[in-house]
């Protein structure tokens, strides 16, 4: 049995609907965040914020944005990891973290085995890592260049000036001679791919950079990229955000119409200056508790078991994949699928949830 | 409820009405006129023209590379206008669900995906459940898949391509296949930059026309009704007529689409070497009455360039306004997303222009060519009123005509060309033919029995004004449109078939994805339980 609460007391689930849709429908610009959902939950929760005139924005929308953004005002290469697994030939791995944040990743890339497909097909592969955790490049076989994050831009540079045939400074050389050995293994490879995420701590100019070297590398041989998506299912919110808006998350229909900007849109900020003045907190994963620290904004929040927050009014929801089934991203996959519920329960989903709510908020009261 | 539209001109190619009548209909389906003659609706349509609703047989709508498309290009679709009442979303410029709208709007009723990859097909479908009002279908890309490559390698007997590619379309809830320079994209993976017909695809030692070749007789012998739906290659090359007429060739008699033909079209021609070939384009698909085409007009526009040809995309991303793009190297075809300007003063873009219009104009029969832009490849699919008024009309051409670089017209047919389309052949084009293509027995037509899907115009000297906004549009019966302005969302379903095929093909294939990917091949499964709502899909009959 699902249960909500007011303020720590326990109501009945038709009542924090209905209290639910009072907070967002009386707001002036009320905010959906979190949107830790699956695709269900964040297409509701989309409707939901354009029928009460509100902004959306993602919790991980800092990293969802930095590969966006190379994309947009740059390019980008991209591959599956089915493809990364039967194709490549060299892998370089960049950033700490990357087994954890994708915790399948050496089974799914297996870079222990040999591609399959090519003139590649049964030569070991090269493996190179950019600053890795402290032993994660040796689970994988890789050769290891240890570097703190924020020395991995300037690393890459390095490394894109030497596969270009750019001069770079004797002390730089010095200092990683193994630059030189990735630039000539990239090079030389049929099909390199760089794996990465940007929440390992890249931002946007190391991620542009990255797939600057794969684009260089594109004019003479083959190479590409594997994205590590963000926490929270927001490779899969992006998506959903992408078809029902034409935009990611930080979007706002405060004008009746979607308007996408990465600065005004973003969750805490709107909170903190107080330009939003009721939420919608949504992290059905994990119960992630939110980034901004006023008490004082009308919250509601839809999170798990055991994640109830100390005030404001709480529903809890399922986990997706997990108490009911759930269509996500996949990361082993590239692509959309469908999870079947681990330990399915009654307790009802994001999507169920913000449907009630929404039940509650008639055409006409919103505008 | 019965309603009936008194006194339009009908305008309805399949039941051979050109003339001035009463449409009825009932529970969504068109009825005969009742003894009693009286409606419990009744709606003057008198000095409109009424056809069956439109099907679109060839625009890139829904699915992954489409959706990447709209994260590449926020500045080329940003909104400006508050939505109407119980309209969601409809003013949210390229979402699915201003798609729907527009679409409706112009009296179109079915509109089919070309382009849904085998392992992205939940994502289209997905997009597809969101698309307001109109009915859908996809078309499955196979041609540069691992596992066709190597049965034709391993010299695999036909059933068991045809058990593949039957499992396939079934699988993915498509209408039919698609098939995507065939090979090429494979081969771009081992690095080759162009490839052609008879080019081989390294390690599989198949060529181009072998695949499609296969393809086209496996379509047709698992029963699918669409013919296959070929995307050539060398699209868009100087000289790539040769390439056209060459495939025509190897169709050998038996069923075959081609995909936006326009980009198909160029001689070398000219000091720019790059001339039209629509004449000898035309004249081959005038005597190959087995093939049909659709052209993908250029119309001059900003817009982005979609397509499963990643080798072909690759290539024009040195060319890409603005300077940016996406290159997906997928599981097979994969994408590439390269935004584009047409231009009138450019002397290539306009060669394209006058190329696509001549296509239209010569060849003879309007159910063998279709009106695509490939949207939003050649341009937006909200062209398609302009594009129906320059077919309709000689002046109006003569007048873009006079806007092009000069010696544009030294290298076209065009300005000799005076045939102006008709209303009956635009409806042969847009309506009859179109349903027929696909297999459709019940919609593209206002015979009895049909679904009720209704389009009703107001003639006027504009001709792009009269088809851009519908006096009335009935889906399934019900009206969703007036006066060109979408009063409230339906639901439309997601057209498919399902060819039958050898339950056998599940073990071997559970095996190969467990070999290769170490993954159950159950993870790529499309199931309605994973749709927002049920009842998404409709199923149409096969052939056989």
């Amino acid at each position: 049995m699902s249960k909500a609460t007011l303020e720590g007391k326990t109501i009945s689930l038709e009542e924090a609907y209905r209290k639910a849709a009072d907070i967002l429908r009386s707001a002036r610009f009320p905010l959906i965040a979190g949107l830790g959902a699956d695709i269900a939950g964040a297409r509701s929760a989309i409707l939901l914020a354009e029928r009460v005139r509100g902004a959306f924005d993602h919790l991980a929308s800092e990293e969802i944005l930095a590969d966006l953004d190379v994309m947009r005002s740059f390019s980008m290469f991209t591959t599956t990891p089915n493809e990364a697994r039967v194709r490549a030939d060299c892998f370089l791995f960049v950033g700490p973290g990357l087994t954890k944040l994708w915790p399948s990743m050496v089974e799914r890339l297996a870079p222990d085995q040999s591609p399959r497909h090519g003139a590649q097909a049964g030569a070991p592969r090269k493996i190179f890592w950019l600053g890795p955790d402290a032993s994660e490049a040796k689970g994988v076989g890789a050769l290891s260049i240890n570097a703190p994050v924020s020395e991995i831009s300037s690393l890459l540079a390095q490394l894109r000036a030497t596969i270009g045939g750019r001069p770079i400074t004797r002390e730089a050389a010095g200092a990683t001679p193994a630059i030189a050995e990735i630039a000539q293994a990239l090079k030389s490879a049929h099909f390199g791919v760089v794996v990465w995420s940007a929440s390992a701590g890249l931002d946007a100019l190391a991620i542009e950079m990255l797939q600057g070297i794969v684009a260089d590398l594109n004019v003479s041989t083959r190479c590409t990229g594997v994205p590590i998506g963000a926490r929270a299912g927001a490779a899969g919110v992006t998506q959903a955000a992408g078809w029902m808006t034409g935009f990611p998350p930080r979007t706002a229909f405060g004008r009746g119409y979607p308007e996408h900007d990465a600065w005004r849109f973003e969750a805490r900020r709107l909170v903190e200056s107080g330009e939003a003045d009721a939420a919608l907190w949504i992290s059905a994963y994990d119960g992630e508790p939110p980034p901004w620290s006023r008490a004082d904004l009308p919250l509601i929040t839809l999170a798990p078991a055991g994640k109830q927050p100390g005030h404001g009014l709480y529903i809890e929801v399922g986990q997706p994949g997990v108490t009911h089934d759930a269509v996500e991203y996949a990361q082993e996959i590239a692509a959309m699928t469908l999870r079947k519920a681990s330990q399915s329960t009654a307790t009802p989903s994001v999507g169920i949830v913000i449907d009630a709510i929404l039940a509650e908020i008639s055409e006409a009261s919103s505008c | 409820m019965l309603t009936v539209l008194r006194g339009g001109h009908i305008v309805d190619p399949a039941t051979k009405q050109d003339t001035i009548g009463d449409v009825w209909f009932q529970d969504g389906r068109i009825v005969a006129p009742p003894a009693h003659n009286k409606g419990d609706v009744e709606i003057d349509v008198s000095g409109h023209v009424v056809m069956a609703g439109a099907i679109d047989i060839h625009s890139h709508i829904a699915g992954g590379n489409v959706n990447t498309a709209r994260l590449l290009l926020p500045e080329l679709h940003r909104a400006v206008r508050a939505r109407l009442v119980g309209t969601p979303l409809s003013t949210a410029k390229w979402s699915t669900y201003e798609t729907g709208r527009l679409y409706a709007q112009m009296g179109f009723t079915t509109v089919v995906e070309p382009a849904m990859a085998p392992h992205h097909a939940l994502q289209t479908h997905l997009e597809l459940n969101d698309v307001p009002i109109i009915d859908k279908g996809a078309l499955t890309v196979l041609g540069n898949d691992d596992f066709l490559l190597r049965m034709m390698r391993q010299g695999a007997s036909e059933s068991a391509i045809n058990d593949y590619v039957a499992l396939t379309v079934s699988n993915t809830h498509s209408l039919g296949l698609k098939c995507i320079n065939p090979g090429g994209c494979e081969s771009f993976k081992e690095n080759m930059r162009a490839f052609g017909l008879d080019d081989v695809v390294p390690f599989y030692g198949v060529t181009s026309r072998q695949i499609f070749q296969l393809l086209q007789k496996s379509t047709q012998a698992v029963g699918v009704p669409h013919p296959l739906h070929l995307h050539m290659n060398n699209l868009g090359i100087a000289g790539n007529i040769d390439t056209a007429l060459q495939t025509i060739d190897a169709a050998e008699g038996l069923p075959l689409h081609l995909a936006h033909v326009q980009f198909y079209a160029y001689g070398v021609e000219g000091k720019h070497g790059f001339s039209s070939a629509s004449a000898r384009f035309a004249e081959k698909i005038n005597a190959n009455p087995n093939v049909s085409v659709d052209v993908g007009q250029v119309m001059f526009s900003d817009t982005v360039t979609i397509s499963s040809d990643v080798l072909k995309q690759f290539n024009s991303l040195s060319g890409a306004i603005p300077r940016k793009g996406a290159i997906f190297d997928g599981d097979a075809n994969g994408g590439g997303v390269v935004p584009y300007a047409y231009k009138i003063s450019n002397y290539y873009n306009a060669i394209q222009w006058a190329a696509g219009l001549e296509l239209f104009l010569l060849i003879q029969n309007p159910e063998q060519v279709y009106f695509t832009t490939d949207h939003p490849n050649g341009g937006p699919f909200t062209a398609y009123p302009d594009l129906f008024a320059l077919l309709m009309s000689a002046d109006l051409r003569a007048q873009m005509m006079a806007r092009l670089p000069a010696d544009v017209l030294e290298h076209t047919t065009l300005p000799s060309i005076s045939r102006e389309y008709t209303l009956y052949e635009i409806a042969q084009m847009s309506r009859s033919g179109a349903a027929k293509l696909f297999g459709f027995k019940d919609r593209g037509q206002l015979g009895v029995g049909s679904v009720a899907d209704i389009a009703v115009y107001k003639p006027s000297k504009d001709i792009a004004a009269m088809f851009r906004r519908a006096a009335y549009v009935f889906k399934d019966g019900e009206r969703v449109v007036r006066d060109g302005n979408v009063t409230h969302y339906t639901r439309g379903k997601t057209l498919h078939i399902s060819p039958a095929y050898d339950k056998n093909i599940h073990q071997r294939l559970d095996a190969y994805y467990a070999e290769l990917y170490g993954l159950p091949r159950t993870i790529f499964n499309i199931s309605e339980a994973a749709l927002p709502k049920e009842n998404a899909f409709a199923e149409v009959a096969c052939r056989n």
